[in-house]
């Protein structure tokens, strides 16, 4: 499992099913979602994180910093996005 | 048989043999066997005797010897039974020997009694110097004591939704008190966190009093949301004021709605509305102002309702009309500005609706049963000023409320994926930074909705199937021949949604979730 279990800081496990729906309806109101559709939208958006996550440690790693900054971030959302375009 | 023959020979120290084994019962364990099973030994162990006997050299040394060797012998003739004797009757000499007592025993029913003695100093401790609470938060560490593997069967059977129910009420409290309290719970606390350091991680303390806003702001969200949209086409500021009221009234519609004979009408209108609301932002608008007109007067909160719809006729606007008596003098200085605002809409800036708004606002301050103007354009944009006067009574209120409550739930929705960015990262994350992950999130939802309906369309469908998530995921990378969408399921989702998502073979030939 992920390494959460360790942590000090307790991470939410709960797919907030309610706001995925909701977001979908208002951005295209004619679609629909089937079963358990959220479910995996959330392992999507998790993955995504983990992936800019790792991304932007990496950057800040190079540069040197013990701090996460703006600009690492930022270099490593163009990448991650573009590789999750899909 | 040579002992006995040996044993005939010197009868003198068979005697003393026995004698020996009666008296001398504690030299070795198998003293205490019967003398019956001695009778065949000792006429064996006799040679055994003798030999040592012989070697003294004397009789009388012989007996004297004999009676050490006796000793000696009757041990070698113990070690000489230990060798000849089975092991069950080793153990029933042990066992006789042994003490009674066992320290094995006694130490499972002494450690949850003193366990449940320690709760119950620690909760009298805590009940005469701290405060009620600590004692809800005794009780579940008292009911852990007892039961020690009851926790272990909790983990497994409670369901993720009401294991975090339960951890939500247990958690709130028991932070408090923690710091509070002594060491002295600390062993239970730590049992208590044990159990709930689980795959379902428990939520954080705000999480009640999240749940238990939610539906209020479910009903705000929509149409605050809805109104930016239209608030942001038309880039005015009034509007800001506009839905700043609604959604400080909007509560009170909730209440409201039932006592008010017109709010089934409006009800059906905001239904219609909300049909319509893709449709053009300027009736949206329109409405939104038209509905907030009159709420003004106090009386007609509920009608912020029908606030999308633009089907929605001025009907409900009018409406109030009749009844303008009662609440005006209740509102007094709100009827003043509604007609204030009625005769000046021009101050507005939907210019277009502007003169069908005059044209309104006479028609409806002259009779009453007016006719129903067009109702696009015919909505009064005399809200925006009503709600000048009314943010002037309430602005706190409504200032503050509004543009957090607009933010907010989007926010909220992300949130806990920013916070699982902080925690992945490892590393101490800026303030401004975790701004541009939301950003990178919306970015990011927004491609996954345009990509999840490109793929249902494609496949002819117009609702979102796992097929196409999981072909979203082959095309990100994610899923490939060698890892298996079920792979990542199994990696990252705890185990009820797993449940969910994994087909899995049950008894009575059924598979859930059914293919």
């Amino acid at each position: 499992m992920a390494p959460s279990t360790t942590a000090t800081r307790r991470v939410k496990r709960k797919a907030p099913r309610a706001f995925l729906k909701r977001f979908l309806k208002q951005k295209k109101p004619h679609l629909g979602l089937g079963r358990c559709c959220d479910l995996l939208i959330h392992l999507n958006c998790l993955l995504f994180v983990q992936r800019l996550a790792a991304e932007s440690r990496t950057n800040a790693c190079e540069s040197k910093s013990r701090v996460i900054k703006k600009d690492h971030i930022l270099a490593a959302a163009k990448v991650i996005l573009k590789k999750s375009r899909g | 048989m040579a002992a006995l023959s040996f044993s005939d020979g010197d009868p003198t120290v068979r005697t003393l043999l026995r004698r020996v084994l009666e008296t001398a019962d504690s030299r070795t364990p198998m003293r205490r066997r019967s003398t019956r099973i001695n009778a065949q030994r000792r006429r064996s162990q006799t040679p055994y005797s003798n030999r040592q006997g012989s070697q003294t050299q004397t009789s009388a040394r012989k007996q004297s010897h004999g009676a050490r060797s006796v000793g000696r012998s009757t041990r070698v003739q113990g070690r000489g039974r230990l060798e000849e004797q089975t092991p069950r009757t080793l153990l029933r000499n042990i066992l006789l020997t042994a003490p009674e007592s066992s320290t094995v025993m006694p130490d499972p029913v002494v450690k949850p009694a003193q366990v449940p003695e320690v709760a119950r100093s620690s909760r009298r401790e805590s009940s005469r110097g701290s405060l009620e609470l600590h004692l809800p938060e005794l009780e579940p560490p008292s009911t852990l004591a007892p039961g020690l593997t009851a926790p272990g069967k909790r983990k497994q059977k409670l369901r993720l939704s009401v294991f975090q129910q339960e951890v939500n009420q247990g958690l709130p409290l028991s932070q408090e008190p923690r710091r509070s309290r002594s060491a002295d719970v600390s062993s239970l606390a730590s049992s208590f966190n044990l159990t709930f350091v689980l795959p379902g991680q428990p939520e954080t303390v705000e999480r009640p009093g999240l749940a238990r806003r939610r539906p209020i702001r479910q009903l705000v969200n929509a149409g605050a949301l809805l109104q930016d949209l239209e608030d942001n086409s038309l880039d005015s500021a009034l509007p800001g004021d506009s839905h700043r009221i609604p959604v400080a009234a909007l509560p009170m519609d909730v209440g409201l709605e039932d006592t008010q004979p017109f709010s089934q009408s409006l009800a059906a209108f905001s239904l219609s509305g909300k049909h319509s609301l893709p449709s053009p932002s300027r009736p949206g608008v329109e409405d939104v102002e038209r509905v907030v007109g009159p709420p003004s007067s106090g009386t007609r909160l509920q009608s912020r309702m029908s606030r999308t719809g633009s089907a929605a006729s001025p009907f409900p606007f009018l409406e109030p009309q009749p009844q303008p008596a009662e609440p005006r003098e209740a509102v007094g200085s709100n009827e003043a500005a509604e007609p204030k605002d009625q005769e000046g809409p021009s101050g507005s800036e939907e210019t277009s609706a502007g003169p069908a708004n005059g044209e309104l606002s006479s028609s409806t301050r002259d009779s009453l049963p007016a006719a129903q103007p067009p109702p696009s354009p015919g909505v009064a944009v005399l809200p925006s000023e009503p709600l000048k006067s009314v943010t002037a009574k309430c602005p706190s209120r409504t200032q503050t409320a509004g543009p957090r409550r607009r933010q907010d739930p989007h926010k909220a929705g992300l949130s806990p994926y920013v916070k699982f960015f902080s925690f992945c990262t490892k590393m101490p994350v800026e303030k401004k930074a975790l701004e541009i992950v939301e950003k990178c999130l919306d970015k990011y939802f927004q491609h996954l909705c345009n990509d999840l309906e490109v793929f249902a369309a494609h496949a002819g469908r117009k609702t979102v199937k796992p097929e196409d998530l999981v072909l979203l995921m082959r095309r990100q990378g994610l899923v490939t021949d060698q890892v298996s969408q079920h792979v990542l399921v199994e990696r990252y989702l705890p185990l009820e949604y797993r449940q969910q998502l994994i087909p899995c073979a049950f008894s009575g030939n059924s598979v859930f979730p059914a293919q």
